[in-house]
């Protein structure tokens, strides 16, 4: 295939193009979801296309095809000349970027996995499915229905470009998760629900916390405690925000804004922000394409759709802001280095900015010592999703909660919004426990543009912040 | 297959692709149901941000197979449409099955062939609508909301055509097919002051029309300028909401358009299960999901596994009269099929032919009231707020309780009877399916939103609203 996309990248250049980069993509795609005892999903997806960006004037076109035959992908590569040289006739904004060495990839760019999933049958991932449906039953209470989930995601990324770059690696990601869900004596419905995964071969499945059975017994337990949880009162609180929430808030309601392509369009509140405070000395947020998965989890990125090497890039160093997330065209138009962040959902659309594992910093706090500082207010935990506007202002949804009263831990809350600007939150982030962790998965993942969902991962520590507004009842 | 595939010839070649795939099936296991699905669809979309200009254009084709046998199903979904890819699809399906036991003994069989229902709407000016012309578009609209107000600080523009269709056919003899072509533009826009900065957005979709773009511009500009200056509510109270069409088709989508699925239902996650024949809503309220809505760009001859797409009313009278289904969980319920099954979730999907089959709504149209917006503001007594967009995090609640809270970032306070000034964010919470309840007032400006919508204004009671 590298051999075909190299002869389409000259034919594009013969074509009038500048510069084009050529890519394949052979993904293979599983879901398997049981709900109480029925298989609702046991699906097999390939996903293999080929797409082609071509630069002329400044401006860019695109143009994607599933086929692989030659004269489909030589057919493709002219359709995107066309569209770029369309384009560059309105573009008032060129983002040209500078030529460089070409790019070659090795054999350790692809995560090296234990258990690779193509090793294992159908079967033995079912079984798992079970064993945490099977588990949530033991331990639930007035259970209305259990759902189990398997997926993995792996498969040949292939690049190359008018520079010469000759890149292939494997892409890979496994997931489980239980979802239970109880109902409370009023009739009202509530929630447990437990993940694990990344980039990670199935032996992640034999680790402690990580086994089926783990992950089914928490959902299990959560939804129980759930049972007996108060609504949480509305109003603005003090908060310790878990983890897994604390990663969604880096990506959705920070990260984004850091995106060049937002940048440059003057979009983006955070445009002309480096070298200025935004946060407070607790506050550092960090994009990751290759973390130590190890040690913290996330997801395996080691090249962009576009060609470049992942970077560790600090956005946000201890409360200053210090860095984009670009691709080459907006690196070269914001005078800064390119960072591994040009990446598309699937090969039906161009590569834009977008973020791949983009955590909070850890900090020097043990849990008790997080409690403390806390003292009064919500200690949110887990999320459903959340949705963010251009100026930082974000709405997310923790799954639950518990109040907190004198660094004590008291009753359970239900599910809770939490919303405000990130970039007043970011002004008071007040401390944040040693203990990153870095979440990603096969359900789920990033939206822009219209592209979702891009597997990214989203991680941090647990973070203190002295004031957010939660959206409860009023009484 | 032909080289190349036009409008008119689409559903021969899809139906002569869907022929030769499920003869070839029927080869593998005489003991075995097969269904195929064939998918093909060419896009051309512009973005301008500001002065960037970003053209793709580009053919998405692609099959999904599921194979049944003694009550076990498989699935699987190849990119393409060609003899092999179909096979590989077959063969992994089939595979699939033969590895792992599976049973579901709710699953009776494929959807029996019926009669299809109609095409909606179609206009070749669509298909004659050059990247050229798309880029005229979004690059007049971002210029015109820019030229609008100087406080306007950025526009964004996308504009778009679609054509293509569908075939859809299994072992039980049936064999249909669909086709459609629309085209889209959406213009958004920030206005800032000092560190206010304020969104205004406008759409125009159809399939029966080229996009009439003029003025689009202005008005997305008009709103975002609008909200700027404003004031803190200052207070955490239960007060009525104002929905207009965009911010109420919103909840529609995230309520009704979730909970009333068969599945939700079946499953036990829905809160209206137990209550067909029940009130559940204001008297007022009469809620239909029409698949065959000419106008609607989901109107298709039948749904993604083949059964004709119907008109449905689900609220008559604030009284609940049905759910929404497909083949499977409508057997499950002891019901019909009502046209709902999809390939590509609660928003679609870029590749449908890769999705599960799922329940969505067609096409959920409120009977309008006889009052204006401007009637229904006045008829507010105390303190109210108007939602002019579309709340954040509307879309994240959960089905299973109803519970919402999302953050409204375009709101006007309304004060005994008038429309006063811009707020800023305020937090709305409450449950769904207690504001059906607590209808107040239902306008008669009905409007087609992005969300397969069609609505009027509704006035809501009893949420928290926190500012």
């Amino acid at each position: 295939m590298l051999e075909k996309l190299r002869e389409c990248v000259t034919y594009g250049e013969k074509l009038g193009a500048e510069f084009v980069e050529a890519r394949y993509d052979d993904l293979v795609l599983r879901t398997l979801q049981r709900t109480n005892d029925a298989w609702k999903d046991i699906i097999l997806r390939s996903r293999a296309g080929a797409g082609f960006v071509c630069y002329c004037g400044g401006a860019s076109g695109y143009s994607f095809t599933s086929s692989d035959t030659k004269e489909a992908l030589k057919k493709t590569v002219a359709q995107s000349v066309k569209m770029a040289k369309a384009s560059a006739k309105a573009t008032s904004l060129k983002l040209d970027f500078d030529k460089q060495a070409p790019i070659k990839s090795r054999k350790a760019d692809t995560y090296p996995v234990k258990i690779h999933p193509q090793q294992k049958g159908l079967d033995y991932k079912t079984g798992l499915v079970n064993r945490a449906v099977e588990t949530a039953r033991d331990f639930g209470k007035n259970i209305n229905n259990v759902t189990g989930w398997y997926g993995e995601l792996y498969g040949r990324k292939v690049f190359t470009n008018s520079e010469g770059s000759d890149i292939n690696w494997d892409f890979e990601i496994v997931d489980m998760r239980c979802l239970v869900i109880s109902r409370m004596s009023t009739g009202e419905l509530v929630i447990g629900i437990e993940q694990a995964g990344g980039t990670a071969g199935l032996e992640v499945f034999q680790k402690k916390g990580s086994k089926p059975e783990d992950i089914g017994k928490a959902a299990a337990i959560q939804a129980t405690e759930q049972l007996k949880a108060k609504s949480c009162p509305a109003g603005k609180f003090r908060a310790l925000i878990e983890n897994t929430l604390g990663g969604v808030l880096a990506h959705e309601s920070f990260g984004h804004l850091s995106e060049g392509d937002f940048v440059v369009i003057g979009g983006s509140p955070l445009a002309g922000k480096i070298g200025k405070r935004l946060g407070t000395e607790h506050a550092t947020i960090v994009d990751h394409g290759t973390p130590d998965i190890e040690k913290f989890g996330g997801l395996w990125v080691p090249f962009d759709d576009q060609g470049t090497r992942a970077h560790k890039t600090v956005v946000l160093e201890k409360g200053i802001f210090k860095h984009y997330l670009h691709n080459r065209g907006t690196a070269k138009r914001l005078h800064e280095d390119p960072t591994g962040n040009c990446r598309a959902v699937h090969f039906g659309f161009m590569p834009i900015p977008r973020m791949t594992n983009t955590y909070f910093a850890p900090g020097d706090l043990n849990r008790e010592e997080a409690l403390e500082l806390l003292d009064t207010g919500v200690y949110a935990i887990q999320t459903s999703g959340g949705q963010v506007e251009d100026d930082g202002s974000f709405v997310f949804k923790a799954i639950r909660g518990y109040w907190v009263k004198n660094g004590k831990i008291q009753e359970p809350l239900r599910e809770v919004a939490l919303s405000g600007n990130i970039l007043e939150l970011l002004t008071k982030i007040e401390g944040a426990t040693k203990d990153l962790f870095i979440q990603a998965g096969y359900f789920g993942g990033c939206g822009k543009s219209g592209q979702a969902p891009l597997p990214v991962g989203t991680g941090a520590p647990e973070v203190v912040i002295g004031e957010v507004t939660f959206g409860g009842k009023a009484d | 297959m032909k080289e190349k595939i036009d409008y008119e010839n689409l559903k021969d070649e899809l139906l002569s692709v869907l022929d030769s795939g499920l003869k070839s099936a029927r080869k593998k296991d005489h003991a075995a149901e097969f269904e195929l699905y064939v998918f093909y669809k060419h896009s051309t979309r512009v973005d301008v941000k500001q002065g960037v200009v970003e053209a793709t254009d580009g053919l998405v084709e692609g099959n999904a197979v599921r194979v049944a046998k003694n009550n076990s199903v498989s699935f699987a979904s190849s990119s393409g449409i060609s003899t092999d890819r179909i096979e590989r699809s077959f063969n992994e399906a089939t595979a699939s099955l033969k590895a792992v036991s599976v049973k579901d003994e709710r699953f009776k069989g494929f959807c029996e062939p019926l009669k299809p229902g109609r095409e909606g709407a179609f206009s070749s000016e669509i298909l004659n609508l050059s990247k050229e012309r798309l880029i005229k578009y979004s690059d007049g609209l971002v210029k015109e909301a820019k030229k609008f107000d100087p406080r306007v600080l950025y526009a964004t523009c996308t504009c778009s055509t679609d054509w293509g269709g569908f075939a859809v056919g299994n072992t039980l003899g049936l064999q249909q097919a669909s086709r459609s072509a629309s085209n889209a533009c959406q213009i958004y826009c920030v206005a800032a002051k000092n560190e206010e900065r304020r969104t205004g957005n406008e759409y125009d979709i159809s399939r029966e029309r080229v996009i009439k773009s003029e003025g689009l511009g202005e008005n997305a500009a008009k709103q975002a300028v609008a909200l700027l200056n404003a004031k803190k509510l200052n207070k955490t109270q239960i007060m009525p909401t104002i929905w207009p069409p965009i911010a109420a088709s919103s909840y529609l989508f995230a309520s009704l358009g979730q909970s009333a699925s068969g599945r939700a239902v079946v499953e036990g996650l829905s809160p209206l299960s137990g209550k067909l024949g029940k009130k559940v809503a204001h008297p007022g309220l009469t809620i239909v999901d029409d698949g065959q809505d000419p106008s609607s760009l989901s109107t298709e001859t039948v749904d993604a596994e083949g059964h004709p797409q119907e008109r449905n009313t689900l609220i008559e009278g604030g009284v609940l009269k049905n759910f929404m289904f497909d083949t499977y969980y409508a057997r499950i319920y002891g019901a019909k099929s009502t046209g709902n099954c999809s390939r590509g979730g609660v928003f679609g999907s870029s590749l449908p032919y890769e999705s599960q089959l799922s329940i969505q709504p067609c096409y959920i149209k409120v009977t309008p009231g006889k009052k204006s917006m401007e009637k229904m503001i006045k008829s507010i007594d105390g303190q109210a707020i108007l939602i002019a967009d579309v709340p954040i995090g509307i879309f994240h609640s959960d089905v299973a309780t109803g519970e919402f809270s999302a953050v409204a970032q375009s709101v006007f306070l309304v004060e005994k009877g008038e429309k006063k000034y811009p707020l800023q964010p305020v937090s709305v919470a409450g449950n769904f399916y207690k504001g059906f309840q607590n209808l107040v007032d239902i306008g008669s400006d009905s409007q087609r939103t992005p969300f397969q919508t069609e609505t009027p204004t509704l006035t809501l009671d009893g949420f928290s609203v926190v500012g």
